[in-house]
């Protein structure tokens, strides 16, 4: 079991999460995977797409409760001894104009979008300083940008990105590599709420985000940890 | 090989870097800057407790903050002397490995495998040292009073490796005659007379004691520790 790689994604059950989720079980069949995201149901239909040689666990959480994530990572890391790749996928996004933002849609949109990505961060170091890493956080090209009427979302995701760089130095000495990809439009869910009125099929899907997550978390990616990656498709 | 114990020494309360906070307590790129040492201690296999002193107020935010980074090895955190002679004579009360490495806090950058030479060391009693590329002379009464030959002297660093036994003895040798030294070799090499082997340390070990060390360990971070360009 020490020889196997350990993965950790969230929102795996659909869009992007579902896609990496998929890719990296392919691409590196015997490792552990630890997939969470709310829906326990379409989480175990991404699990049933996976390599069927890999060791698949399903786990719903809400990523909104700090002490459920502790609690799950802790027992993960003193189950495997270590965690080899935390990738975080997951995200909230509800859009208001400035005067219809409630201080709960802000902060859910935090505790989901950042909050998670942090406590997630720090509980997995704990089990990936002694042999390294690799951290990888999906932002978004919101993150980069003014965004009229999506306030919260935007700036999470700018804080995902100033965080997965500031983590690529304070962890850089266990070996740590952290990654920061923000993919522009692309099909998912979360999409649909920011831009209902789009036709999904024009513009880039989460397999070709999912493409870029695998080869940064495999050996192609060693050499371009701590930047922001935008993620873009030419569309004609 | 029998296990050793480490005693790191945590007593500064900030004076002279004018901050608050006692300077092994600032954060040099991210961590406090006693977690440094503390982070490669960790990783020695030959080390099997370290024992920390410190100011008495400080204690329990110590104990917080080793307990958030969830080391491996047994950690004893006590209140320290008056002087760092005391702190040290303490510490080694807790202490009954056969060999004790004595590091400071203040000094983070020490790598693993000079840790690591020290314990695979044969000699008893051990500390690292640099060259002295300065002139050092003798005054008194604010005039120079007798030139000293560089090449006959040694700046010494920490850490250190001495016999526990002999040490001990050395400090209750030292409290009996009211003698007061700043460091143990000197210690040692006065009331035991005994033979002290010397290996060369690094520029890059400096002892964070000024504000100006501050402003310059975190360059020595990045291109000793982490081997940036």
């Amino acid at each position: 079991m020490k020889n196997k790689n350990v993965y950790i994604i969230t929102g795996a059950s659909k869009g992007i999460g579902k896609e990496t989720a998929i890719r990296l079980s392919n691409e590196n069949p015997e490792g552990i995977f630890v997939l969470i995201a709310k829906d326990l149901s379409k989480l175990k239909k991404t699990r049933d797409l996976m390599s069927s040689k890999s060791e698949i666990l399903v786990k719903s959480l809400d990523l909104a409760n700090s002490d459920d994530i502790i609690n799950y990572i802790q027992s993960i890391g003193e189950n495997y001894g270590k965690i080899d790749f935390l990738v975080n996928i997951a995200g909230y996004v509800n859009p208001k104009s400035l005067q219809e933002t409630t201080i709960e849609n802000f902060e859910l949109t935090y505790r989901i979008n950042v909050f998670s990505i942090f406590i997630l961060t720090r509980e997995v170091v704990r089990y990936m300083k002694t042999n390294g890493g690799k951290i990888l956080n999906v932002a978004s090209t919101a993150g980069l940008s003014s965004r009229p009427g999506w306030s919260a979302y935007a700036s999470s995701k700018a804080a995902v990105i100033s965080f997965t760089k500031t983590m690529s130095d304070e962890l850089e000495e266990y070996g740590i590599k952290t990654y920061v990809v923000s993919p522009g439009r692309c099909a998912t869910d979360l999409r649909k709420l920011l831009a209902p009125e789009e036709d999904p099929s024009t513009i880039m899907q989460p397999q070709e985000v999912a493409e870029t997550i695998t080869n940064l978390l495999g050996k192609r990616g060693d050499n371009l940890d701590g930047q922001n990656i935008i993620i873009r498709k030419q569309l004609k | 090989m029998e296990k050793n114990s480490l005693l790191l020494l945590s007593g500064g309360i900030g004076a002279r870097m004018q901050k608050s906070i006692p300077k092994q307590h600032l954060l040099l790129f991210g961590r406090p800057i006693i977690i440094h040492s503390l982070e490669r201690i960790d990783k020695l296999v030959d080390i099997d407790k370290v024992v920390i002193t410190c100011n008495k107020s400080h204690i329990n935010d110590l104990k917080e903050m080793t307990d958030k980074y969830g080391f491996k090895k047994e950690i004893i955190i006590i209140e320290g002397g008056k002087t760092r002679q005391e702190s040290v004579y303490k510490g080694l009360l807790k202490i009954n490995t056969p060999s004790v490495i004595i590091h400071e806090a203040a000094r983070p950058f020490v790598r693993l495998k000079e840790f690591q030479n020290l314990i695979d060391s044969k000699e008893k009693n051990i500390t690292y040292g640099i060259n002295i590329p300065y002139t050092v002379l003798k005054k008194k009464g604010g005039f120079i009073v007798e030139n000293l030959n560089r090449s006959n002297l040694i700046n010494i660093q920490l850490p250190q490796k001495f016999n526990t036994e002999e040490l001990k003895l050395s400090h209750i040798n030292a409290i009996e005659n009211k003698k007061e030294y700043t460091e143990d070799t000197s210690l040692i090499l006065d009331t035991l007379k005994e033979k002290i082997k010397i290996l060369e340390g690094t520029e890059f070990n400096i002892k964070i004691t000024n504000p100006i060390d501050y402003k310059i360990a975190e360059i020595i971070y990045k291109d000793y520790i982490l081997n940036e360009e």
